[in-house]
């Protein structure tokens, strides 16, 4: 029994796993399907509001992409955080992390198959969604541009990675997974936020989490995500650096 | 093997540790006693390097990999099953794998191996937190109260388990039963409020540090004699015990030997039999730290 093969067991035996790709499954089956019978539903439930008929333009592929990454981008970060949270506050159950910091030194060990394994299937789970919604919009709506879609979820996947290790680094310094996932969550929620501002947005690693709804569409090219892409490497290397700092340093 | 100079930790304006000199030898059974918030936890977490002192060193001769530690309520990811958690425990401590079977079974965990550890009762995790940290075969072994909370066969189980330990690794043992110290230990020390008031063989605590007494039993009335003995000037106190005995405390064990009898004597004591009153660690203990 390994740290590996320990990790792995915390994803299967507690059902984690279910949770996070059936998030990004079932909005890669949804938002496509959304995209495409959206006007039809409106029409279905009466088609007007207050006197106003409500129109949608015929849906074009880069629509089911986007109504992916609305959805999954939300929801499925706030499931990945919650996963990572439970995985990296090692000190959350004190006995628990006694057994792991009185074996296992130093504690970047500890953590070391933790954070990849965590990632490793957030990311997964994120571009098998991505991979239905594109399969789906493909068959209800039209072929998106295969170089925008893949692009697209190699930024989306890497805006991932970073929330792993932005939970990690929180993670060293809270005791509770509670705790942890609140403020990685307020800090997500508040680099959009400041992204309002163009020059400081285009550098933030959450620019990266609607690459796979802009590029399809067109509204960008790959290289604008060169510059976030490359800070969102450097902070994610400085993030698990301090995360294994943080959590070396605390008393238990 | 185990040594530490003026450990100090403070919390903030709390100092529970208060320039500790711990000395434990090599293959001892060490019992570390005190009261609740003596500082126990925070010496043994010190030692076990979950915590750092504000000042002073500590000192392990053995690598980091050779010092087991075991918490007082043990507790696992409780997906694991138990031999998963014995097996990763010998993954961790390169301890011998083929030793996780014997060491379960050793733990009488055979029957639950296989379930997964939620279901395990306080007493089955217990003896699964010892299996884990004998598994690997460290040379020392610190157990903060690993008795504390369990019924009398769990503790019965836990104390034949330092008692195997002697001879092939150093303990320390922190506990406030001073029953199961007194019981396993070579060697005791006391902790009262950060201090380090006594360390050394337990024979030295039970006969230097506590005052010796006397048990005299004889034929109704006790009081007269214990009024006559308590006007010698070599008796420290009397405290009747029932209708017909009474403890006799005494500046010293000679005192009592040359000149008890005939004080009795002087009394008018009619005598049934009187002996050394065996001291306790808990008398020892608390002489000490009153």
């Amino acid at each position: 029994m390994s740290l590996w093969r320990l990790e792995w067991l915390r994803l299967v035996r507690t059902r984690r796993w279910i949770g996070l790709v059936g998030v990004y499954v079932f909005f890669g089956f949804v938002g496509p399907l959304t995209a495409r019978y959206l006007g039809e539903i409106v029409d279905f439930a009466g088609g007007e509001l207050e006197g106003a008929t409500i129109e949608f333009p015929p849906p074009v592929p880069a629509d089911g992409l986007i109504q992916y990454v609305s959805n999954a981008m939300q929801i499925g970060t706030l499931v990945a955080a919650v996963i990572a949270a439970a995985a990296l506050t090692i000190d959350a159950v004190p006995e628990i992390g006694v057994f792991f910091r009185t074996r296992v030194t130093p504690v970047s060990r500890i953590l070391r198959p933790r954070l990849v394994v965590t990632a490793v299937v957030v990311v997964a789970a994120f571009v098998l969604g991505a991979l239905v919604a594109w399969y789906e919009t493909w068959a209800l709506i039209g072929a998106p541009s295969a170089g925008g879609v893949l692009s697209g979820i190699g930024y989306g996947a890497l805006f991932l990675g970073f929330v792993v290790t932005l939970v990690g680094a929180i993670a060293g310094r809270s005791r509770s997974v509670a705790g942890t996932v609140m403020v990685a969550i307020v800090i997500l929620l508040l680099m959009p936020a400041l992204g309002i501002i163009d020059a400081i947005g285009r550098w933030l690693p959450t620019r990266l989490a609607g690459a796979l709804a802009a590029l399809p569409a067109g509204d960008a090219a790959a290289v604008d995500y060169l510059g976030a892409a490359a800070i969102t490497v450097a902070a994610g290397v400085l993030l698990v650096w301090l995360g294994a700092r943080w959590t070396e340093r605390r008393e238990v | 093997m185990i040594e530490t100079r003026g450990l100090v930790k403070r919390y903030g304006s709390v100092t529970a540790l208060d320039g500790v000199d711990l000395a434990v030898a090599r293959g001892a059974v060490y019992g570390l006693v005190g009261r609740n918030g003596a500082g126990k936890t925070t010496l043994l977490g010190i030692l076990a390097g979950l915590r750092s002192p504000t000042s002073g060193s500590v000192a392990i001769a053995v690598a980091r990999d050779d010092v087991a530690v075991l918490p007082d309520t043990p507790r696992f990811d409780p997906w694991l099953t138990g031999r998963e958690v014995v097996s990763l425990a010998a993954h961790l401590t390169s301890g011998d794998a083929a030793r996780v079977e014997a060491v379960i079974a050793e733990a009488g965990l055979a029957d639950d191996l296989d379930r997964a550890v939620r279901g395990y009762s306080r007493g089955m995790l217990q003896r699964l937190g010892v299996a884990c940290t004998v598994v690997g075969s460290p040379q020392v072994v610190l157990l903060d109260e690993p008795a504390s909370a369990l019924d009398p066969l769990g503790r019965r189980e836990v104390l034949d388990l330092i008692g195997r330990l002697r001879g092939s690794a150093t303990v320390l043992f922190s506990s406030h039963i001073l029953g199961d110290v007194q019981e396993v230990c070579d060697t005791v020390g006391i902790l009262d409020e950060g201090n380090l008031v006594f360390q050394g063989p337990l024979e030295d605590l039970l006969v230097g540090s506590a005052v010796p007494r006397y048990l005299v039993r004889c034929r109704p009335p006790i009081e007269p004699v214990m009024v006559s003995l308590r006007d010698r000037p070599w008796v420290v106190g009397v405290d009747p015990v029932d209708g017909d005995r009474f403890s006799v405390m005494v500046a010293s064990l000679d005192d009592a030997e040359v000149r008890l009898a005939r004080a009795l004597a002087e009394a008018g004591a009619r005598v049934i039999s009187f002996a050394p009153e065996a001291v306790t660690l808990e008398q020892a203990f608390l002489e000490l730290t009153r």
